[in-house]
């Protein structure tokens, strides 16, 4: 599998995933533009390593304030009761459940192994030119996910 | 009669989660354990008796695999129901659960309804009509 046709499932799986889960909406590319994030809010980052057929590593990032809606509605509380810690778990608890959902398409016939979804800087994770990088936006805010494969890579 | 289920997941936000779906799944729980691995749960399993055993299977130190075997090994455990919870959908890895003697096998994302369904199902009290 082309490192372009792994990047082609990510927003099948991550409406699927956003949708059953978080109960948030995906919002299409008008929608997008509209509820363009103003920015300056912290940012929070968590990434994986996937191992199978296909193996490489897979994160997120995402303001603290869109962690915290999703997290708001992944718990079923009130998002001002979430704290930053909360609102980081799920955020690593969506990296898991996306690349697992990835990975459960892309491998069908052969086990794969994730590892334990963990905080990142920002600075290694994006910008190095390796990575695959889908841009969504939620009606929680903008979700950013991004893929490096071990192996063969193309361009979006 | 009151369930007692033990919640295997190394996601603290899982768990919150799954215990959330067992509240409002109109199960008579009697004690609601949590495990952050399978370690933790085979230590708490020595000390008290459960009904349900729902796991995930990718966790740190054990895993829901070597847990399900230890638990099918185990004279005392082996009747127990175990709910695998997984990212994991692979055909491969729901047939090798199975065949491992998991009683069901719930991929990640699930609907609430589904796993009250499961809990349902496995506990003897047929399928849940209430979500």
């Amino acid at each position: 599998m082309k490192a372009c046709e792994f990047a082609g499932l990510v927003p099948e799986c991550f409406s699927e995933v956003l949708d059953a889960m978080y109960f948030t909406t995906v919002l299409d590319s008008q929608e997008m533009e509209a509820a363009d994030s103003q920015g300056g809010d912290t940012l929070v980052a968590f990434s994986l390593r996937f191992a199978g057929e296909v193996s490489g590593n897979f994160g997120i990032l995402l303001e603290l304030s869109t962690a915290r809606k999703l997290a708001a509605n992944f718990l079923g509380e009130e998002e001002r009761s979430i704290s930053s810690m909360e609102a980081g778990e799920v955020a690593g608890e969506l990296a898991n459940m996306l690349c697992g959902s990835v990975m459960s398409r892309v491998e069908g016939e052969h086990k794969f192994v994730l590892s334990h979804p963990e905080a990142v800087a920002l600075s290694p994770v994006l910008g190095t030119g390796d990575e695959l990088v889908c841009r969504f936006a939620t009606d929680s805010g903008d979700v950013t996910v991004w893929i490096a494969l071990e192996g063969d890579l193309c361009r979006l | 009669m009151a369930f007692n289920i033990l919640i295997v997941d190394d996601s603290p936000a899982m768990r919150r989660v799954v215990r959330r779906v067992v509240d409002i799944s109109g199960t008579d729980v009697g004690t609601l354990f949590e495990a952050d691995n399978g370690l933790e749960a085979l230590a708490l399993l020595r000390e008290e008796w459960v009904d349900l055993i729902m796991t995930d299977i990718n966790m740190p130190g054990m895993d829901g695999e070597q847990l399900l075997l230890e638990v099918r090994k185990d004279p005392v455990l082996a009747t127990v129901p175990v709910l695998i919870v997984s990212t994991d959908r692979s055909d491969a890895r729901v047939k090798q659960m199975m065949t491992l003697g998991a009683d069901g096998y719930l991929s990640k994302p699930f609907l609430p309804a589904t796993l009250s369904g499961e809990i349902h199902r496995l506990l003897g009290g047929g399928t849940d009509e209430s979500l």
